[in-house]
């Protein structure tokens, strides 16, 4: 007993379960970048299905996810996109959007709760003028690491998607706890993400997985997105070996998720 | 006999991981690798820095982000330029991601049969200090060893050492693409740390003939290997319990580099089998390493539609131009396999010379998979 420690610093040191090694050393594999790998392939068609987009395909980190997704949506000079003064890819991505990627962030506050204000974004979109880059794209964050993994419903989530088309913008959404948000707040994660041009989902954070996420979205975005994560230098070979784990993953552990979030209130209520 | 095995030539990424590999991988001690916890990674890391003769590694996803990464790393001024081959696998089959993505300008350099750039060439593209009010500063020289587009051509130690001398004495880094480097240090007899020792980085495949199923290390000294973490982090290649991966690149590294001098073998016994099929030529004596340029004599005859049908008898290839063909050798392709490759391709010679109207219908470009990995 004294020996074990009792890791609480985050849902990313989760360890490959022996369902996963096993995956992992029998996984059925070719070159990925071929676009042959069978395994990665079988998983990214079914995480497609899951969050009710046409195609997904897999990343080595959710950082290199939302990333893709911004470059992807924002991939004209002179783009800019709104997101939360407090969302992971603003303050932890290591400002990539910009550095790497050259887009101008737009912050706008979040609340307690991990929503921004409707009127507060809608103020944060650029109208055409000589001194202002273009608004292509709004982020969101579900669950809010920030916020204390707060979920931003699906109402709020349908009412900020019709707010982007409405302006000729997409819809990103960091997803890398949305299985949280869907197991709490009790809609299928498809109907919770279904206002979202795209969605990046870590599997390995809560699900365990040892390595990795998915990007998810229209065939055309997927497309585009391929490329630029071979660019970034995210194009792996025989990458089955990482899916397989990912799969399992995604089949055991999201119906864990629930007693997560109980032992989370029993730790939170014995905090006096 | 090799009826239903698929022989794979198209390029050494093919490798399926071994059975060691596997079990290593099912077994590996794991951590948080972002935040340098992984211990299997960690392990494997130092490992790769002393072979190379190198302070410090750092673990990738990809070759591609390896030479992202050093070049970005290199080069983390704004303005900066860097040399490199005009044939080189960064400046023509990374996306030009250097610029795209990290704001370096490439000024290239023409690259000889060889692989090697010409000294003097080199010594003129350095941008002079005082121009600055219109040139970009020039930081960084690149090599690639194998020479991937020469036909897996080595750099000798003594031309490494001297554009090692030309970077140091204009103020330069050097860092070398050695995605096949062991394949140089095997072919030349040269060992690989000494082979490497005038660079300031190294890029180095684990996932290519050596076997592994993903990745490349990257090696320099700890100040450069620290950026390179950042950097990793922000183009996204942070990944969690990454020993899984490092464990297989370990086996990789300990049962695979000694299977490289048959790889070079088979290669060469490859192209004097094609070199006596009459419609092709190829130059054997150019065969260094795991890699065969076979040419196209015959008119009727495109690389294209000759790759087709080789797919149609199990032998993968792909074109490298409309009438030239890359081969790529690796473990996996036994000997046997060799020689039925050179059967199919005498088959296949035949089918398309008979003008039979089933090829009718295969179309006459390059495929879409022809690329220079």
């Amino acid at each position: 007993m004294a020996s074990k420690v009792v890791d609480l610093r985050s849902d990313t040191v989760t360890k490959p379960s022996e369902a996963m090694r096993s995956a992992m050393a029998a996984a059925d594999v070719d070159d990925d970048v071929l676009g042959s790998d069978p395994t990665a392939q079988r998983f990214e068609a079914e995480m497609a299905a899951i969050m009710g987009k046409e195609a997904a395909f897999f990343v080595p980190s959710g950082t290199m996810g939302n990333l893709i997704s911004v470059l992807v949506h924002c991939d004209v000079r002179g783009s800019e996109a709104i997101l939360g003064d407090n969302s992971h890819i603003h303050v932890y991505e290591n400002g990539g959007i910009s550095t790497i990627g050259g887009v101008h962030p737009r912050t706008v506050p979040n609340n307690p709760d991990g929503t921004m204000d409707i009127d507060k974004i809608v103020a944060a979109i650029r109208h055409p003028d000589l001194h202002y880059p273009t608004t292509r794209l709004i982020c969101l964050e579900n669950t809010h690491g920030n916020s204390g993994g707060k979920c931003l419903s699906v109402e709020y989530t349908d009412m900020v998607g019709e707010i982007a088309k409405s302006h000729g913008l997409k819809l990103h959404i960091d997803g890398a706890r949305i299985f949280n948000a869907s197991v709490a707040l009790g809609v299928p994660v498809d109907r919770l993400v279904k206002a979202a041009d795209s969605v990046s989902v870590c599997l390995s954070k809560g699900l365990g997985a040892p390595v990795g996420s998915v990007i998810v979205g229209s065939k055309a975005f997927i497309d585009k997105a391929k490329i630029l994560r071979k660019t970034l230098g995210g194009g792996m070979r025989q990458v089955g070996v990482l899916c397989a784990a990912a799969h399992v993953a995604v089949r055991e552990t999201v119906g864990k998720l629930a007693d997560d979030h109980r032992k989370a209130k029993v730790l939170a209520g014995s905090v006096v | 006999m090799a009826t239903n095995k698929v022989v794979d030539l198209r390029s050494d990424t093919v490798t399926k991981p071994s059975d060691a590999m596997r079990a290593a991988m099912a077994a590996a001690e794991v951590d948080d690798d972002v935040r340098s916890a992984d211990p299997t990674a960690r392990r494997f890391q130092e490992a790769m820095a002393a072979i190379m003769g190198k302070e410090a590694a750092l673990f990738v996803p990809s070759g591609t982000m390896g030479n992202l990464v050093s070049v970005l790393a290199h080069c983390d001024v704004r303005g900066s330029e860097v040399i490199l081959g005009d044939g080189s696998h960064i400046h023509l089959c990374e996306n030009g991601g250097i610029s795209t993505i990290g704001g370096v300008h490439p000024k290239t350099v023409r690259n000889n049969a060889d692989g090697t750039m010409d000294i003097d060439r080199i010594v003129a593209a350095i941008r002079p200090p005082g121009g600055g009010l219109y040139y970009p500063t020039t930081r960084l020289i690149c090599l690639e060893n194998t020479h991937g587009n020469s036909g897996g051509k080595c750099l000798s130690v003594e031309y490494t050492d001297k554009v090692g001398e030309i970077a140091k004495s204009h103020g330069l880094k050097l860092h070398i693409d050695g995605a096949r480097i062991f394949n140089a240090s095997v072919a030349l007899g040269v060992p690989v740390d000494r082979l490497v020792k005038a660079a300031d980085s190294v890029s180095v495949c684990l996932s290519k003939g050596l076997g592994a199923p993903v990745g490349s290390v990257i090696v320099g000294s700890k100040a450069f290997i620290d950026k390179a973490k950042i950097l990793r982090k922000t183009l996204g290649g942070g990944m969690r319990q990454v020993g899984v991966l490092c464990a297989a690149a370990h086996v990789a590294v300990r049962d695979t580099v000694g299977k490289l001098a048959d790889d070079h073998r088979k290669a060469k016994a490859l192209a004097e089998g094609l070199n006596k099929i009459e419609q092709f030529t190829v130059d054997s004596a150019s065969v260094e390493t795991n890699m065969v340029f076979m040419d196209i004599v015959d008119s009727r005859i495109s690389s294209a539609k000759l790759c087709q049908v080789l797919g149609t008898h199990n032998v993968l290839a792909n074109p490298r131009s409309p009438k030239s063909v890359r081969l790529v050798l690796h473990y996996q392709i036994s000997d046997t396999d060799v020689q039925y490759a050179v059967t199919c391709f005498k088959k296949a010679v035949e089918e398309l010379l008979k003008g039979s109207t089933e090829f009718e219908h295969l179309v006459d470009t390059t495929t879409k998979n022809s690329y220079g990995h």
